[in-house]
């Protein structure tokens, strides 16, 4: 033999074994490969083919079988690109929280206004114009964003390369918030528009929000296109609904048949209980201001639309600016000419009076008005649903939050970041008692803090790149940076008391973990990095193996033998309550005849890890050779019977995780193993 | 006829499953183990033991099917898959190893100037073969 030291054979998955058949010539290969297994492939490349996801216990296929009902069958990375959604599709899923928002905006200016007394509704339609008139700008310049970023990452995206990573990173924290309380508002009012006409689930909004959350979350579980699908059908009949009532309510106005206004349960005080002041209108502008929510999750989510994406994102941002524009001065008009008031209490929305003026209580167009409406609310937390993930994923990839958000699902969804958005906005809405009204000042800054961030990102890139068209879109860039500034200004200065300044403290704080979490993987990456000189796999000295045995059984044996395969180094120790136990212990050693030498350590406090540990930090100080513990673990058949065992393999290794310089090795020994040590 | 031990050869056609579910209906009241096979054929100009990807994966994805409509009958199906110069020789010596008292295989309904067509591995089996051979043809689509 020459100096290389012969070396076994590496375990292959795929065999070819030459038979000789009856006759010459007729030699044929059996190809021995892993039919069965789910695995497939040849030639040391094999794919795991659904197969491979079939669990082995009654529970785990139990548990996969309730999963699949639930969210449906696993699908293929490949399938991705069918996942996608057309325009058709993509406006319920990425614009439906920003159409939904058109059901509230004109109220949640009313509320404010009628502060003021009954005269001071009058300012509610220069308030919806002036909002559809910043709407528009957006819609503007969030094409812009579209058409320069059209890998999807919105406004983190632009403002990360344009105004640095601390300003990126800003962005990302104010959708993220804005992610959490969209889904916390549009579940309330979508609760709230139940209650209308259903006013004795008021008291269980809470339960009613938290039941409706974990709808949305199976249903996006399910994928995006499933989730679109599902969603696709509300989203349209809320259109139609508002459509029908706004043309019935336009026609009887005018033809002079203006409707009566319909009472509200608890309505303000007419002459009002504070002077109508600038801060008093600006407020309302900031609280109507809220239907501009959403409108960014189109660009955020540009790589979820088909080919073209850049084209069908405009085009369904257009949309989306459109259909809410329309209903929400429609609805605004109606009010206003109607005469309708608020309910101080929100047991009755605006939306819901305007019906029942138009219309009537009784009509069918009343119930499907208020169902469509409290299902598009619904659907508008599915927007949050949508974005969230998908910025945390990207937010992932760049190492800003945990890895796991980046881990795509059985569905291709990201359902950690659907989970984690799931019980933020559950904690949230029942923190705030289900409340919309609570609900609502702390949305819109993350909103036009995002937008202003982008929107100067791209004044700045457009200034640096200066391609074809740069001066007119830098206009509308600057142009959409100074409206979405201030009304950024206006909504955190008027609603900073009523809860806006908790927005505002949240951002730096989550901007400080995001830098804390990238901060660590950058550690992390450094260490493990690894450098043009050193290529090769390291050599390795056979280590000291130290065995801890508890008494001398076949679990023991299994993992000295396996012990002495690693290393000639084994040292076998053994933790004795008492002298006599422990002398016990070593008479029996002595019988078995082994060469593994063996410690027996006396702990008269009875405790088993701790003067383990100690031994391990002596018997390490002493030997510069990495430490290596086997433990044998006996692995009994049913999990329930783990209970009536101590556990000490479990405690040791949780103990040793992180000591350094320690490999631990476990051996399990299962109950039904035979006593064959000899194998192999 | 009670067999113990079916090689069934499958060669990937719309017969496959008919003849998987008619030795499901032979094998499971005799308790015979029945084994699947399929056979890669290698042309001359290639070494015996060439890695032909793409007829791996098709063989590969064949037998997996083959189990899945074995299981369906409620039959467990051993699989097995070869390469080899002549499907037929394979075939009629797997079952010579394996010691099978039946060699079940099938065939498309095909017409080859104007008559009905077997083809070559059939009519090889046929003629070869030490144990019972049950040829199974698909009915004439119209």
């Amino acid at each position: 033999m020459s100096g290389e030291e012969e070396r076994p054979e590496a375990p292959s998955l795929e065999k070819r074994v030459t038979q000789a058949g009856r006759h010459v010539g007729d030699r044929y290969v059996r190809i021995v490969r892993p039919i069965g297994s789910g695995l497939r492939g040849h030639g040391g490349r094999y794919v795991a083919t659904e197969q491979t996801m079939v669990a082995a216990g009654r529970l785990g296929r139990a548990w996969n079988a309730g999963l699949r009902v639930l969210i449906g069958k696993r699908l293929h990375s490949e399938a991705e690109a069918e996942e996608r959604v057309g325009v058709a599709t993509g406006l319920p899923i990425l614009a439906s929280d920003n159409i939904s928002s058109s059901a509230y905006a004109t109220e949640e200016a009313m509320r404010v206004l009628a502060l003021a007394g009954v005269g001071a509704l009058a300012l509610t339609m220069p308030i919806a114009i002036a909002v559809v008139f910043v709407l528009a700008i957006v819609v503007l310049s969030e094409s812009r964003v579209i058409r320069a970023y059209p890998n999807g990452g919105g406004s983190y995206l632009v403002a990360r390369e344009n105004h640095g990573v601390i300003a990126g990173l800003v962005a990302a924290s104010a959708l993220l918030i804005d992610y959490v309380l969209t889904v916390a508002v549009s579940t309330a009012a979508g609760v709230a528009a139940i209650s209308s006409f259903m006013p004795e689930i008021h008291p269980y909004r809470v339960p009613i929000g938290l039941a409706l959350i974990a709808l949305l979350v199976i249903g996006n579980l399910r994928g995006v296109r499933e989730a679109g699908l599902l969603f696709a059908a509300p989203t349209y009949a809320y259109m139609l609904g508002m459509v029908g009532l706004l043309s019935i309510g336009l026609f009887r106005i005018a033809t002079g048949d203006v409707p009566p206004a319909a009472v509200p349960p608890d309505p303000f005080d007419p002459a009002g209980t504070v002077p109508l002041t600038l801060l008093l209108v600006l407020r309302a502008f900031a609280s109507g201001s809220v239907g501009l929510t959403g409108s960014e999750a189109i660009a955020n989510g540009v790589p979820s639309f088909r080919r073209p994406e850049t084209r069908n994102a405009v085009f369904t941002l257009v949309l989306m600016g459109t259909i809410f524009s329309v209903i929400f001065l429609g609805l605004t008009y109606l009010a206003t000419t109607i005469g309708i008031r608020p309910d101080q209490n929100e047991i009755e929305t605006v939306n819901s009076m305007i019906t029942r003026s138009v219309v009537g209580a009784g009509s069918p167009l009343y119930l499907f008005v208020q169902v469509s409406t409290a299902i598009i609310l619904l659907l508008a937390a599915n927007t949050g649903f949508t974005g969230f993930p998908r910025l945390a994923s990207v937010l992932a990839n760049d190492r800003f939050m945990p890895r796991h958000f980046a881990d795509v699902g059985s569905r291709l969804a990201f359902n950690f970041g659907i989970a984690s958005l799931a019980v933020l906005a559950a904690v949230i809405l029942a923190a705030f008692g289900g409340s919309v009204n609570a609900l609502v000042p702390l949305y819109t800054i993350g909103v036009f803090l995002a937008f202003t961030l982008s929107q100067s990102g791209l004044v700045r890139r457009w200034w640096r790149l200066r391609n074809p068209g740069w001066r007119l879109s830098m206009v509308i860039n600057s142009f959409g940076a100074a409206v979405t500034g201030t009304v950024l200004v206006v909504v955190a200065v008027t609603k900073f008391q009523l809860g806006a300044w908790m927005v505002l403290l949240l951002i730096p704080l989550l901007v400080a973990l995001l830098y804390g979490i990238h901060r660590h993987y950058q550690t992390v990456q450094d260490a493990l990095v690894l450098s043009g000189a050193e290529p090769r796999v390291p050599v390795f000295a056979a280590p000291v193996v130290i065995v801890p045995i508890a008494r001398l059984d076949r679990a023991a044996m299994q993992a000295l033998a396996f012990a002495r395969s690693v290393s000639p180094n084994v040292k076998a120790v053994h933790i004795s309550t008492s002298r006599a136990s422990g002398d016990e212990f070593r008479r029996r050693w002595e019988r078995l005849g082994t060469d593994i030498d063996v410690d027996v350590l006396e702990s008269p406090y009875r405790s088993l890890v701790q003067p383990l540990l100690r031994y391990i930090d002596a018997i390490d100080k002493s030997d510069d050779r990495p430490i290596t513990v086997v433990l044998a673990e006996f692995v009994p058949r049913h999990w329930w019977e783990w209970l009536l065992h101590s556990q000490t393999a479990f405690r040791l290794k949780a103990n040793l995780l992180f000591r350094p310089n320690t490999i631990v090795i476990d051996v399990p020994y299962h109950f039904q193993d035979t006593a064959d040590l000899s194998r192999g | 006829m009670q067999p113990k031990r079916v090689l069934v050869a499958l060669a990937g056609t719309s017969a496959d499953p008919d003849i998987i579910r008619l030795v499901a209906s032979i094998a499971k009241p005799a308790k015979a183990q029945a084994i699947g096979i399929h056979v890669i054929e290698v042309r001359w100009n290639l070494p015996l033991d060439a890695v032909m990807e793409q007829e791996l994966d098709r063989g590969e994805e064949l037998l997996e099917s083959a189990k899945k409509i074995a299981e369906q009958a409620g039959l467990a199906l051993e699989t097995e898959l070869l390469q080899a110069r002549d499907a037929a020789a394979a075939i009629v010596d797997t079952a010579v190893e394996r010691k099978c008292d039946l060699i079940a295989l099938a065939m498309p309904f095909r017409k080859r100037l104007g008559r009905t067509y077997v083809g070559r591995t059939v009519q090889n089996v046929y003629v070869n073969a030490p144990c019972a051979v049950l040829a199974y043809r698909q009915e004439e689509t119209k």
